[in-house]
């Protein structure tokens, strides 16, 4: 069966003054997780570990994102982790300060049959 | 007797074409909207569903092998005046789907320092329901 996208969650994070990237991320992953539930799991009898989540992170500094830690986000499911050049730094000259916005995009993606989905009897 | 074996045709026929349907909840969007000057509870709500609906791409429907058009969509406000609401408004903020609009006493209203006017803000959400065929 194909692999199929059921949601693209999308969310934004930053750190303000500690110049953390991987806090950055963290807070837009959550920030793209929580904006939305996936109730159909448990109404179409689906397993949730079943679910394939494709994390994508953006900042300025990929390298400095704890690749580990972001996948640790993620509740359920196989999970794939990708930092990638994005996201955007907002440097105040006068105090010094680097302030970090990260971007983040979360799919999850399922094994579906084609044709229309047709519940087990079961259920 | 050819009569009588076209009727058995067609009725099982019609069995077989006979599929039932079972509603089903299949996510849920949640959002925030304000509106800071104006005090216009349908623009926060607009704003509110908005944020639920763009910070997802839901494609369930397709996924499950049925048209996105086919998806029902139950929106829920909430906002200090629900009377001000105008639930037509928040519906068509729908691009598609058949959009069922409720408003409810909820969100928030933040007075100013001299309590002449108030900063508002909407709470929604979006549930998503589909029609899913089920096993004979």
């Amino acid at each position: 069966m194909p692999l199929k996208r059921i949601i693209l969650e999308m969310g934004t994070g930053n750190d303000l003054y500690g110049e953390d990237y991987t806090k950055a991320c963290k807070r837009a992953v959550q920030d793209a997780l929580h904006h939305s539930s996936l109730t159909l799991f448990r109404s179409l009898g689906l397993e949730r570990d079943a679910m394939v989540v494709d994390v994508t992170v953006a900042v300025q500094q990929p390298d400095q994102v704890d690749i580990e830690e972001i996948a640790a986000q993620i509740p359920f499911g196989t999970v794939n982790v990708k930092a990638v050049f994005g996201g955007l730094n907002v440097v105040d000259d006068e105090a010094g300060t680097v302030s970090v916005i990260a971007s983040a995009g979360v799919a999850a993606k399922l094994d579906l049959p084609d044709g229309p989905f047709v519940l087990p009897k079961t259920l | 007797m050819s009569q009588r074996f076209t009727g058995y045709a067609v009725r099982l026929q019609h069995q077989e074409n006979h599929v039932t349907m079972a509603r089903k909840r299949l996510a849920m969007e949640l959002g925030m909207g304000t509106d800071l000057q104006g005090q216009d509870y349908t623009k926060a709500a607009v704003r509110a569903l908005k944020d639920a609906l763009w910070h997802n791409s839901l494609t369930i429907a397709p996924a499950l092998g049925y048209p996105r058009e086919a998806m029902e969509v139950d929106v829920e406000i909430g906002v200090a005046q629900p009377n001000k609401v105008d639930k037509a408004v928040v519906a068509a903020v729908l691009p598609y789907g058949r959009a069922q609009v409720s408003v409810v006493l909820g969100g928030l209203d933040i007075p100013n320092e001299d309590g002449t006017k108030v900063t508002v803000i909407a709470n929604a959400a979006a549930v998503v329901y589909l029609d899913i065929q089920e096993a004979n």
